[in-house]
């Protein structure tokens, strides 16, 4: 049931069902030109990236999107009390019906699309009744209380249209149209003769409006505020007649101004169909004579032509509105996108942050281990056990000896007489799938393992059919019965975890293992999976958000991060011993031409 | 644009197949199919009835409608003869004779409260002189349908209830079976008027676009072919009707509410004679729709034999649809045609708001009066009905 008191005295949060991005800027200009403190928009659900970038005033700000509403966090769904559906007419029923789903706070939306089934609409009314919220449209550009809330494209999109329509101060005459463009017309008919609007609602031109005429003059009835009531109404339908019925009946007493076109269609030999779906005269009580004839004879002023209706609203009195609380009226015309957006730190009039806290309280008060895991997450972590676990890993991976590739290149560039940062990136050029990189491919491996449901028998052969290495397996030099101490050390950090990844690992390993000595569990393997347990039981990560870890390379950040201690000290040393240009003797260089005949 | 008419041949199809009873009719496109469609189809020695299937209503009292013929030269010709009312699509199925005492009528309508069944066991073409016999009833289980059931006669168990599954199922908004022949083994539906819900398309495999008839079809000029092909393709609405091919109003409009009451406006002015044509585009187009659409619509005006002429671009005051973008299609089509619409002396009048309109109605101001076209431009300061009455005022001195 649409209800303005209840609307006015709501937390109203809206998420977005599609996105349409005029319209979403249009509802942020009109909140701050209000003086709203924060915008109403929560999110938006729908496809494509994962942040749409917004003004509210002349900050940027950003919306979050979500694939679909499984991805949409329980805080928020709990919060939201509006929707706005912009998704297209054949996609309407699903996205409403899954909207009302998932959102138990819901007082209403509004659905937007042409070409929404008529059965679909009708459908959805009877969900509506049973729920107790109202929807407004299909094919509506949506409801706007003046100050207060504006839900869809009403009004208009661009923030001088709002300007216009004086769209922040709320009056006492209530706009009703069938069409989206009269109710905008009327809305500024209304406030070019110094007349403000209490609210306005647009039903949308099907023939199945979900919130009826009756249910919104109702709304104007109930509302303190409202003292009138516009109507623009078209041929086609019988709405109108329990309106007139209400009037008779008593139950509606405010004045009405209406028009109700569609005389034209008299000159057509068969009521054609006009812009609007159900602007089709089929019988006689659906004409625009009929309805009109019939809203007059309850008592209902109508204009007889355009120009009267326009005069008729003329005459509604200008009653004294509340306190202007005076609208913010900036030129946005020099709006500008930002070119880059961050989550991680700001540098704002001096004053440098990271996290949102203070550069120098927060490097004084965390530990290495701790900023790291934070920043490489983009969040300040929760868990003892990762800061932990963090510490050890950054320590344990600085350096494994001279021989490696990275710390080879480093040395190589170091005697060419190169410079730190040139040596120290051709060894970090060097980390890749089989040089440090591993992590993350097994972190990948052990995700995809322990989900898919497969057993650590299919898992392995899955690969020895594709004839690919398990990353996370296998080491050169240790084996089943001469065990690699650092692996033991980093998987006693799943001590009191499930360890639901390093437990699958592990089952690998064994099957690996019986099929030659060697196939262990190595350090990469373990840091990967450690790691995915840590952070899925102690920092709530989620499979996908962890998968999403995997596809931004997270797990071999910490490898890049550490071993560049190593590489640095290679450089240092070299040049501290100050070897000369390297070189290969002819007896380094096999001989492999051969091979090619 | 949601009900519209079905091809009769189409709902038969529906309908029977649903019933269980394949249906052997078939339609026949004057305009495409080959003459051995029909010897091909027809069964010697049965009897045959050829109709306008172009959801025309009363076609048997407009001679619509030819019964009893005997071989494929019959059916041929009674064709030929009703295509000369420009006529374009047929139907052509076994005819059965009856008696008219056993004609029923039945009709399904979705409404706000659910399906309401007419239905009167005095049916036939004369139905609407006794309208008094016609019971009307809101659908709410079976007991309906067996009360429905028991009125008209109808046996087999079932039929009105398959009705409104199938009338459910297949997005109807709208069917009449007028006659409805009882006395036969089992229902038989003479005649089938049906509307279907357009925007349900992608939700049925039963029926398409293809199935949908108009009763002007066969008198479409290219233009609102044109129209028509191009809003199938757009995400926005555009439409156009002819109304006088010959009239001296032109109105390009946007806004679903707007145009009406704008064309209400040259009704209420008593200048609907001179009204050339209805029509509307809204749901922000783009520049290339307008610019066709606008196209197609001048093309008309430049056909038309009226001695004077005026070309209303009116709209509200938009709420997204962008009138800088929107002009600039409607002035890339008129450039096309300045040298012409100079020559004819044509008068444009110009109102409109919405996003982006200073530029907008500057552009157009600017164009118009480069052109040296008489009329004149206005924005929301102008009540939107008055731009009729300045453009008719136009004429009306010049006549």
């Amino acid at each position: 049931m649409f209800d303005v008191e209840k609307i006015i005295k709501a937390d109203r949060k809206v998420i977005l069902i599609g996105s349409y991005p005029a319209i979403i800027q249009s509802i942020l200009d009109f909140e701050y030109m209000s003086g709203h403190k924060a915008p109403s928009i929560v999110g938006v659900v729908a496809t494509g990236r994962k942040i749409e970038r917004y003004f509210f005033g002349k900050k940027e700000i950003a919306i979050p999107v979500f694939k679909s509403f499984k991805d949409v966090p329980d805080k928020v769904k709990h919060e939201v009390t509006f929707f706005l559906n912009v998704v297209s007419g054949r996609r309407v029923f699903s996205s409403t019906v899954e909207a009302i789903d998932n959102l138990p706070k819901l007082i209403g939306g509004v659905i937007f699309a042409e070409n929404t089934p008529e059965k679909h609409a009708l459908d959805l009314a009877e969900i509506c009744e049973t729920k107790g919220i109202f929807l407004a449209g299909p094919a509506s550009v949506g409801i706007l209380i003046p100050g207060i809330f504006k839900l869809g494209a009403i009004g208009g999109v661009e923030y001088k249209q709002l300007v216009d329509a004086k769209l922040s101060i709320r009056g006492n005459v209530a706009v009703f149209s069938a069409s989206g463009g009269t109710t905008n017309e009327l809305i500024n008919i209304l406030a070019q003769n110094g007349k403000k609007i209490s609210f306005a609602l647009h039903f949308g031109g099907d023939r199945f409006p979900i919130t009826t005429p009756l249910e919104a003059f109702m709304a104007a009835e109930n509302d303190p505020d409202t003292t009138h009531l516009v109507y623009f109404g078209e041929l086609g339908g019988v709405d109108e007649y329990a309106v007139c019925e209400a009037i008779q009946t008593g139950k509606l007493t405010k004045p009405i101004i209406a028009y109700i076109a569609g005389n034209v269609a008299e000159i057509f030999p068969e009521s054609p169909q006009f812009g609007h779906a159900k602007a089709m005269a089929k019988t006689q009580k659906e004409t625009a004579r009929a309805k009109r004839d019939a809203m007059k004879a309850a008592g209902v002023q109508v204009g007889e032509s355009f120009k009267e209706f326009v005069e008729l609203m003329h005459r509604i009195p200008s009653r004294e509105t509340r306190e202007d609380r005076g609208a913010i009226i900036e030129k946005m015309d020099d709006r500008r996108h930002a070119l880059i957006s961050t989550s991680v730190s700001k540098d704002e009039g001096g004053k440098a942050t990271v996290l949102g806290e203070d550069l120098l309280s927060f490097s004084k008060n965390n530990s290495f281990g701790y900023i790291v895991a934070s920043l490489f997450l983009g969040k300040k972590i929760k868990s003892k056990e990762l800061e932990e676990f963090v510490s050890f890993v950054l320590k344990l991976l600085v350096d494994h000896g001279p021989y490696v590739s990275g710390a080879v290149n480093t040395i190589i560039t170091s005697r060419a007489g190169r410079d730190l940062v040139s040596s120290l990136a051709s060894g970090i050029l060097t980390i890749g799938p089989r040089f440090g990189g591993a992590i993350n491919q097994a972190a990948a491996n052990w995700l995809d393992g322990a989900s898919s449901g497969k057993t650590p028998q299919e898992f392995v052969e899955e690969y020895a059919k594709k004839k690919i290495y398990i990353s996370g397996i296998g080491h050169r030099k240790y084996r089943s019965d001469m065990p690699d101490p650092r692996v033991s050390e980093i998987v006693s950090y799943t001590k009191e975890l499930d360890a639901k990844y390093t437990n699958f690992a592990k089952s690998v390993e064994k099957v690996t293992v019986s099929k030659k000595g060697n196939l262990i569990l190595n350090v990469d393997g373990a840091i990967a999976c450690v790691m995915l347990d840590i952070l899925s039981e102690k920092e709530g990560y989620s499979e996908e958000q962890l998968k999403e870890l995997v596809d931004i390379e997270f797990f071999n950040a910490l490898f890049v991060l550490s071993r560049s201690v190593g590489f640095i000290s290679h450089f240092l040393d070299q040049k501290r011993l100050d070897e000369g240009l390297f070189r290969l003797g002819e007896e380094d260089v096999a001989d492999a031409s051969s091979q090619n005949e | 644009m949601p009900r519209v008419k079905l091809s009769e041949f189409r709902a038969k199809t529906i309908v029977n197949n649903y019933m269980g009873n394949p249906y052997s009719g078939f339609p026949f496109d004057a305009g495409r199919d080959p003459i051995s469609k029909i010897d091909n189809a027809v069964v010697q020695g049965k009897t045959y009835v050829a109709k306008v299937d172009q959801g025309i209503k009363k076609r048997f009292k407009q001679g619509l409608v030819k019964l009893d013929l005997k071989n494929p030269t019959d059916i041929v010709d009674a064709i030929a003869e009703i295509r000369k009312k420009h006529f374009e699509y047929f139907l052509v199925e076994e005819y059965v004779p009856h008696d008219n005492n056993d004609e029923k009528y039945i009709s399904l309508e979705r409404t706000r409260k659910g399906i309401i069944i007419n239905y009167s066991h005095q049916g036939g073409v004369d139905i609407e002189s006794h309208s008094d016999e016609v019971g009307r009833i809101l659908y709410k289980d079976s007991s309906d349908a067996h009360k429905v059931a028991g009125a008209l006669g109808v046996e087999p168990e079932g039929f009105v209830e398959k009705l409104i599954e199938l009338f459910d199922i297949n997005y109807f908004s709208f069917l009449e079976i007028n006659p409805l022949v009882v006395s036969l083994k089992k229902p038989y539906m003479l005649d089938i008027a049906a509307e279907v819900d357009s925007a349900a398309e992608f939700f049925v495999d039963t029926w398409s676009s293809n199935d949908f008839r108009n009763s002007r079809t066969g008198v479409l000029t290219e233009e609102e072919k044109n129209v028509h092909k191009l809003s199938e393709k757009s995400s926005s609405s555009l439409t156009l009707t002819v109304l006088n091919p010959n009239g001296a109003i032109f109105m390009l409009l946007s806004g679903g509410g707007v145009s009406l009451a704008l064309a209400d406006e040259v009704a209420n002015l008593g200048k609907g004679d001179l009204l050339a044509n209805y029509g509307e585009y809204s749901g922000n187009p783009t520049e290339e729709e307008t610019y066709i659409y606008t196209k197609n619509l001048l093309s008309l005006l430049i056909k038309s034999n009226a001695p004077q002429k005026v070309l209303i671009i009116g709209g509200g005051v938009a709420n997204f649809t962008d009138v800088r973008v929107t002009f600039r299609g409607i002035i890339h089509a008129m450039t096309e045609v300045m040298p012409e619409l100079q020559r004819q002396n044509v008068k444009v009048f110009v109102r409109r708001g919405g996003p982006h309109q200073d530029e907008g109605l500057k552009d157009m101001e600017d164009y118009l009066s480069y052109n040296k076209i008489e009329g004149s431009v206005h924005g929301p300061k102008l009540v939107v009905s008055e731009i009729v009455a300045k453009a008719l005022e136009s004429i009306a001195i010049d006549n």
